[in-house]
């Protein structure tokens, strides 16, 4: 099997046994294209003749495989994307988005369904770990600088990325269709309607009604199950693929190149099929050495990514349950009543100025983060996690990011009834 | 060599002349395009908003006049709304705060709401807390049957009573 010759074997004098004799082969042969890779052109081809492998280029930077460099983060936050829409799936086959059942169903999923306990647990937490992960993957990008030409663009599409990432989280949210549910989303949308001027038409079309009801659960299911899942899986296609077509991920500036050697002609230029490539990283004659093969480098990179993602979730579902609290009850709101977590910042703020707290100040913050590759012309600094040449953009980051952990902890842990201050201790 | 450069310029003369014809049907199918686009936008807007909605009636009758004897302040959580009875005068105040939607309660100075400590008074003021705007009081009618009816949908100015 982990042999076979490149050539199509010769058909022999067939007779019907060698027919079966050969038939596993035979099927194996005209699946995958390629032996498992034992040289290098193998190994290229592997990357290039199989569907799922051939979003992956045939040589990385060893830069790319630095853990300490990426932390796995994003591909985390793929992983846990997968996760979620195959725990996802499987919670639709129980569940039904009408105010007089989904809470029923959420009791099923604990009493009756097979695993159903464990594929919510998976579900909710994996949710959690996917806002926290999209945002740490964000940190890394900026502190290392990866942002800056010619990957503006995928930044862009990164901060998209987060917006749906938390949207997605926010829907899903209200589905159990407990007083959690209900009125964290209450608060969530109160804050929606104090947008200007289009403010309270968003809310009534997000809810689809003046008051969060059965057509807010429907039209959040909606979201939640189809249209989000399918704009991100989208956005995610466009950007693994610009980091390809951008060069692959980032990393140091080279040294500067030694002098040609003068008088000397080098007949080293590589043709390779990749130099007729359009990109800033696959030039004819520049191919980089100091990368290594994607097979077995990346890919083994990739298995260790997944498998710790996949069991830290599993461990973390089999020792907490996801919460589920009393029905809604819409007459007696939980004192205090609070949005989600990664909206406690928010909401926060929105305790202080209803207005500038909920929208002036965190749309502004969007604007910024859709900006910063674009106010942030410099080329220096890239590669290297808090380069001294970006401390200026660093440092104003890392405080904005530590402004709103502050504010997210405050508004979780020590805002009581009536949103007083509390101690958690 | 000579005809050359004649039949060059001649080509550029018909490319020329053909030019503006070219460049304004680019522009009228790409204006054609941006336009239907557009609509496309405004019709799912149009579609997302419900004409109607499945909740409780905005307009509801709450019983006659003598179930509220002068002195009452009522909440009714289901409806959000406050009955108030002076003398004889009636009127209804929202019960849903200003601030984030949660359904204040009757507190001695008036209203305090449960989630953010918005406090209003008895006429639905704010007093304190985050909340941005008064109470709104609505509207209050009396049906030909004598029920006293509130329409939600019709804000009045507060202090506005009726009398019965």
């Amino acid at each position: 099997m982990s042999t076979p010759t490149q050539e199509p074997p010769t058909p022999k004098s067939g007779t019907a046994l060698t027919t079966l004799r050969e038939l596993p082969q035979n099927v194996w042969n005209s699946i995958f294209r390629n032996p498992l890779p034992s040289t290098d052109l193998e190994r290229s081809s592997t990357s290039f003749t199989n569907f799922f492998l051939h979003i992956h280029p045939v040589k990385v930077n060893k830069n790319t495989l630095r853990p300490a460099y990426t932390m796995g983060l994003g591909l985390m936050a793929t992983f846990l994307f997968v996760i979620l829409v195959v725990t996802g799936v499987l919670l639709m086959f129980y569940y039904v988005p009408s105010t007089t059942q989904a809470y029923d169903r959420m009791l099923d999923l604990r009493g009756t369904v097979a695993f159903g306990i464990f594929l919510r647990n998976m579900h909710r937490w994996s949710a959690h770990a996917m806002v926290a992960i999209v945002f740490l993957h964000m940190c890394r990008v900026f502190f290392t600088g990866a942002y800056k030409r010619p990957r503006e663009f995928n930044w862009v599409l990164g901060v998209l990325l987060l917006l749906v990432t938390l949207f997605l989280s926010f829907t899903g949210y209200l589905l159990p269709w407990d007083q959690l549910a209900f009125w964290a989303i209450t608060v969530g949308t109160s804050i929606a309607g104090y947008a200007p001027l289009i403010g309270k038409q968003m809310q009534f079309v997000l809810l689809g009604d003046t008051t969060v009801g059965q057509e807010a659960l429907l039209r959040f299911y909606v979201l939640h199950v189809a249209v989000l899942p399918a704009v991100l899986v989208l956005l995610v296609a466009i950007h693994f693929w610009r980091i390809r077509k951008d060069g692959g991920l980032s990393r140091p500036e080279k040294a500067p190149a030694p002098a040609p050697d003068s008088g000397v002609v080098k007949l080293k230029k590589v043709y390779g099929l990749q130099g007729f490539v359009r990109g800033p990283f696959t030039k004819l004659g520049n191919v980089p050495d100091d990368s290594v093969y994607s097979w077995p480098n990346l890919l083994m990179a990739e298995l260790f990514v997944f498998v710790l993602t996949v069991s830290l979730i599993l461990v973390v579902s089999l020792l907490f349950n996801a919460p589920l609290e009393q029905p809604v009850n819409v007459m007696h709101p939980p004192n205090p009543a609070k949005a989600p977590w990664y909206f406690l910042g928010l909401q926060e703020m929105v305790s202080y100025s209803a207005f500038w707290g909920g929208i002036g100040i965190p749309g502004l913050m969007v604007a910024l983060l859709f900006l910063v590759p674009y106010i942030d012309r410099t080329t220096h600094g890239v590669g290297r996690w808090f380069a001294k040449e970006r401390l200026l953009a660093n440092t104003i980051f890392l405080t904005l990011v530590i402004l709103n952990v502050i504010f997210i902890v405050i508004g979780t842990f020590f805002r009581g009834p009536n949103w007083t201050l509390v101690s958690p201790f | 060599m000579t005809v050359a450069p004649q039949s060059h310029d001649k080509q550029l003369a018909t490319e020329h002349s053909q030019m503006p014809r070219r460049r304004m049907l680019t522009w009228l199918s790409s204006f054609g395009l941006f336009a239907s686009a557009l609509l496309a936008v405004v019709s799912d807007w149009l579609f997302f908003k419900p004409r109607v909605t499945y909740g409780p009636n905005a307009r509801f009758a709450i019983g006659k006049p003598d179930d509220f004897p002068p002195g009452t302040r009522i909440a009714r959580d289901v409806e959000r709304v406050c009955i108030v009875r002076e003398g004889n005068k009636i009127a209804a105040i929202s019960t849903t705060c200003t601030h984030l939607g949660c359904i204040v309660a009757i507190a001695d100075t008036g209203f305090a709401c449960p989630c953010h400590g918005s406090h209003y008074d008895q006429d639905g003021n704010v007093t304190g807390g985050p909340a941005p705007k008064p109470l709104p009081w609505f509207q209050v009618t009396l049906a030909p049957n004598g029920d006293v009816v509130i329409d939600k949908n019709a804000s009045v100015d507060p202090g506005t009573y009726l009398t019965v």
